[in-house]
């Protein structure tokens, strides 16, 4: 790395300790959250706090399961985000691979169109979005959830950046060699853009597996909420218990955490990709 | 027989667009202009009266949307500086030191925006929460009068910024980290050699060249805090008397709540203007590129 400048300046030390001491306080209410979970009801309202639980159990975690379809909440959110992940994957690495690889008539016009909507939220065409989805048969179903997500566009952006780089001359020698273009796109291409997949997997992932308020109007039933709205929901549970919601959060939390730990490699480039030219 | 082989390439493009094209038509096109449509129209269960622009009329007259708008604008300019500022701030003091430190700093800031928003609120709501939170309890303790940090009207915002930025800055971190790696090396050596301090590198080489970073992360920052609405139902519920309520918490109200989905429709509207409007810079950046 930059060797030249491991020659600290004073001001460069106190602006590093600052941010450590901000990055250490920016986690404790993840160890508050966790800690707390693991007390009895009284003792999480109890001032002064144990700062370490004194009695730690785990009844509030099997309180969760028990009183609540956590399970099955968790289930939901996972089938949401890989089916809708594994879907956008499919259908913006075809249209990528067309804007980048192919000529066709109207091919620019309909890219801008495309890349015009990628900064619109969904949420603020909620109303219609909702009618439609109710028209198609899809309030309060999982496929509900999944497919708006998998008309957005950022796959299409994102990858065509992968597939730009591949030099057309490996198309055209396939071509020659007598591979049709499904070949091409399946055996040649997507093998080499491995790593922007990877990449939109994480990323797509995590959006949908946060994806709160669509989440929250499409999945009515208890059954069929995710465990992000599930969980939101113990916040206005009658039971007072602090450290059972406390237990609900945590749940929700370790699939994501777990993740983090073992892709941050990716999950580093794949934010990269967006905001730095490359 | 040139034109047929020309008709088979513009076919094989089409097919491969055809599935993201369906999906953008249905999902994406279409809101859009029914929702245009029904920000027109006063809406009752299965009768549409067409209302002309009563629905905005309305809106404007509305001090519980005028107060969201406010409430909005607020929360978008001191969200979006903070997160910018500090960004620059951790990042450039960080990225060139050891590589297992830079990957520390960076987790350790991301692991709130991994954990979600929802999970986060809940925590914050608990540490916060008048009667049995910790932060009340040590406010107290230190000698201050017992504060209602979610209940005062006065403090609900700051409260409220500091919550979201705090959740939310890792992604700028991560961002401005790695541009900031990508500076190839050899202009810092030249500065290095004349002697210039690392505040003067930070001013005149740094901030310069993460620009294009520093314009992506305002634009989707602005965004992303534009629809806040996890923060606010968890936490306020858009009170204490709607000093927290937002743009889309006013919108999803009106649409789910009270059913009047013209109006909801009409904030929609605006709020894809907004969007529109904003995503021009980036829009024109990702062009030029091309």
């Amino acid at each position: 790395m930059i060797k030249n400048l491991k020659k600290k300046e004073p001001i460069d030390i106190i602006a590093n300790i600052i941010i450590v001491f901000f990055a250490i306080l920016n986690l404790f209410p993840l160890y508050w959250l966790f800690t707390s979970s693991l007390k009895n009801s009284s003792d999480v309202l109890k001032m002064p706090p144990d700062w370490i639980p004194k009695n730690p159990t785990f009844a509030n975690y099997i309180d969760v399961f028990k009183s609540q379809p956590a399970l099955r909440w968790t289930f939901n959110s996972i089938f949401v985000s890989l089916a809708a992940t594994i879907l956008v994957i499919i259908v913006s690495s075809l249209a990528a691979y067309a804007f980048s690889k192919l000529k066709f008539k109207g091919k620019n016009v309909i890219y801008i169109l495309f890349i015009s909507s990628l900064m619109v939220p969904k949420e603020v065409m909620i109303v219609p979005l909702f009618r439609i989805t109710q028209s198609l048969g899809l309030v309060n179903t999982l496929s509900g959830m999944i497919w708006p997500n998998v008309a957005t566009a950022f796959g299409v952006f994102m990858l065509k950046g992968f597939f730009d780089n591949i030099p057309d001359s490996l198309r055209e020698a396939a071509i020659i060699d007598g591979a049709n273009e499904l070949q091409v796109f399946y055996k040649i291409m997507m093998p080499i853009v491995k790593p922007g997949v990877g990449a939109l997997f994480i990323l797509n992932f995590v959006q949908v597996w946060n994806d709160y308020l669509w989440q929250l109007v499409v999945g009515i039933d208890k059954d069929v909420k995710t465990l992000m709205v599930g969980i939101s929901t113990l916040m206005q549970d009658l039971n007072p218990n602090f450290a059972y919601k406390m237990a609900g959060a945590t749940v929700a939390a370790i699939p994501m955490l777990v993740i983090f730990i073992f892709f941050q490699r990716y999950f580093t480039r794949g934010i990269s990709i967006g905001g730095v030219k490359e | 027989m040139i034109k047929s082989k020309d008709i088979k390439k513009n076919l094989t493009g089409y097919a491969f667009i055809m599935p993201q094209v369906i999906l953008f038509l249905i999902f994406m096109v279409y809101p859009i202009i029914e929702g245009i449509r029904l920000s027109l129209y006063k809406i009752n269960y299965k009768t549409e009266t067409f209302v002309g622009l009563k629905n905005y009329r309305d809106l404007f007259n509305d001090p519980v949307f005028v107060k969201s708008t406010l409430n909005t604008i607020i929360f978008v300019v001191f969200i979006v500086g903070l997160t910018v500022a500090f960004g620059l701030f951790v990042a450039s003091a960080v990225f060139d030191k050891d590589a297992r430190y830079v990957s520390f700093i960076r987790g350790s800031y991301y692991i709130p925006v991994m954990v979600s928003m929802v999970v986060m609120s809940m925590v914050w709501n608990f540490l916060l929460n008048p009667a049995n939170g910790l932060i009340p309890y040590l406010t107290q303790q230190a000698g201050f009068s017992s504060v209602n940090f979610l209940g005062n009207k006065a403090i609900v915002k700051p409260v409220i910024i500091f919550i979201t930025f705090a959740i939310n800055v890792g992604q700028a971190i991560i961002l401005y980290i790695a541009a900031m790696i990508g500076i190839p090396n050899d202009l810092f050596e030249a500065a290095e050699v004349e002697g210039v301090s690392k505040f003067h590198i930070i001013r005149k080489i740094l901030i310069p060249l993460v620009k294009p970073t520093t314009i992506y992360i305002t634009i989707i920052n602005i965004i992303a805090v534009l629809k806040i609405f996890v923060v606010i139902q968890l936490l306020t519920g858009g009170g204490p008397n709607n000093a927290s309520s937002t743009l889309m918490y006013y919108l999803y109200n009106n649409a789910f709540k009270y059913n009047r989905l013209g109006v909801a429709s009409a904030v929609g509207v605006i709020m894809f203007a907004i969007t529109l409007l904003l995503s021009v810079p980036q829009l024109r950046a990702m062009f030029k590129e091309d």
